[in-house]
């Protein structure tokens, strides 16, 4: 069998194919689900990230990373006694109401989910009314928003505040993100954080679970 | 006069560093794995894509330090862009697009899953529609005799995005294709408008990017 170390690097790289088949390998082996995901995956998922972070890795970087990450752990959830062991928990995204645009709300979305968040990705021009029902319907902890235009983003308030209305705000985090967005902004509407990047904003919903 | 213009991807001019730079790659170019990559996505798009746009020249001046009038409607840019329209006496509405054939080419890619890709699709369309933009002035440069500003948009530089509304009563219903939403952003999203404004005695400007105060905009050249 190959060295599973090997898995750790095709992580890093992206190598979808060459990830899966050592992970099938492995399963072959009797090598437990969990140990691979803990040792190998997420440890492969956190060196991308902070490469990215150093400005030594690019955005198609993380996004091949995470692709990589999904298409194991495709094969090794059903394998898990408890499927939701792995989950760091589950997230609701979507562009607000207005705006169109999608890019980088998805990019944000794959890094999520290839890090282990369950993820229910709305799409754009998402009302707030249905931001929160989709919060309820997935028993969500968080409540991703994504908007690219100064125009748009004021929308992000009123999701909080349906939010507040519904009686969910004390139940979810809310975490907020896009290119007119800013830290002040975010605590200006009482959103429980920000981020500028799709890494930032895998590290920012861990931490804002953290703090539950 | 309206023109329209139906160009190829030739046509526009762009570099494969105006796609890296799209895609976040700065001083340096992408590894192999992700240059095959986007050989292989550039080839798809140059195949479908029929970038196109549609102008009109217009007798424009400025009334304030906050206000012109292009075509005898009244627009509000702000003091930013009206700062660098003295001496225009005549202005060129445009709408540039990557067009719907682009549109269908992404759709496409993103109903297979597949982010990467989606991603790489999505900075070449941004730089055929930015590029195809360039070509309305590069065109003015040939034509025309008077000297010509960059190109502005609604949403940019302090111009409030309503406005596009507007600047699209100029032009037949959907010109070139393009639909304006209820929050009059652009379908094909890969679309750009705005007008070059015109003038023998208008003088050279910087780059956008650095007349603008609004450091988060995403189109921001860092």
């Amino acid at each position: 069998m190959e060295n599973l170390e090997n898995l750790k690097k095709y992580i890093v790289t992206g190598k979808l194919p060459e990830a899966t088949a050592i992970v099938n390998e492995a399963v072959a082996q009797g090598i437990g689900a969990q140990e691979i995901i803990n040792d190998y995956l997420i440890k492969g998922m956190e060196e991308i990230g902070q490469r990215f972070e150093d400005g030594k890795a690019f955005v198609p970087n993380l996004l091949l990373s995470a692709r990589a990450m999904k298409g194991c752990l495709e094969i090794l959830k059903p394998l898990l006694k408890d499927s939701t062991a792995i989950s760091l928990g589950t997230l609701v995204i979507g562009t607000v109401k207005g705006d169109l645009h999608d890019i980088g709300k998805n990019l944000v979305a794959s890094m999520l989910e290839g890090c282990g968040f369950e993820v229910v990705n709305l799409g754009v021009d998402i009302s707030a009314q249905q931001f929160v029902e989709a919060a309820k319907e997935h028993n969500a902890q968080i409540v991703c928003l994504s908007a690219l235009l100064t125009t748009t983003m004021t929308y992000m308030k009123e999701v909080i505040d349906a939010l507040q209305e519904a009686g969910l705000r004390d139940k979810v985090k809310v975490i907020i993100g896009g290119a007119p967005v800013t830290e002040e902004f975010a605590q200006s509407i009482g959103a429980d954080g920000y981020s500028s990047n799709a890494n930032g904003a895998v590290i920012l919903a861990k931490n804002v679970l953290k703090a539950c | 006069m309206l023109e329209e213009r139906l160009l190829s991807i030739d046509d526009l001019g762009y570099t494969c560093d105006d796609i890296y730079h799209s895609m976040g790659y700065k001083d340096t170019v992408p590894e192999d794995g992700i240059l095959a990559l986007i050989d292989e996505i550039h080839g798809a798009i140059r195949q479908c894509c029929r970038p196109r746009y549609v102008c009109q020249i217009l007798d424009a001046r400025q009334i304030s330090k906050q206000e012109i009038e292009i075509g005898g409607e009244k627009f509000m840019p702000g003091g930013i862009i009206c700062s660098y329209l003295e001496g225009m006496t005549e202005a060129c509405l445009f709408v540039a697009t990557a067009g719907e054939e682009y549109n269908g080419y992404l759709a496409e890619l993103k109903s297979q899953g597949d982010i990467v890709r989606d991603y790489i699709a999505d900075s070449i369309g941004s730089v055929i529609a930015d590029s195809c933009a360039a070509a309305v002035g590069k065109e003015l440069g040939k034509s025309s005799q008077l000297f010509h500003t960059l190109p502005y948009s609604p949403g940019y530089c302090g111009w409030n995005i309503a406005e596009q509304r507007r600047l699209f009563s100029f032009f037949p219903d959907a010109p070139c294709g393009v639909r304006l939403s209820e929050s009059c952003l652009m379908t094909p999203e890969k679309s750009v408008s705005g007008f070059y404004g015109l003038g023998a005695e208008l003088v050279p400007q910087p780059y956008r990017c650095e007349i603008c105060n609004n450091k988060k905009c995403y189109k921001r050249k860092r």
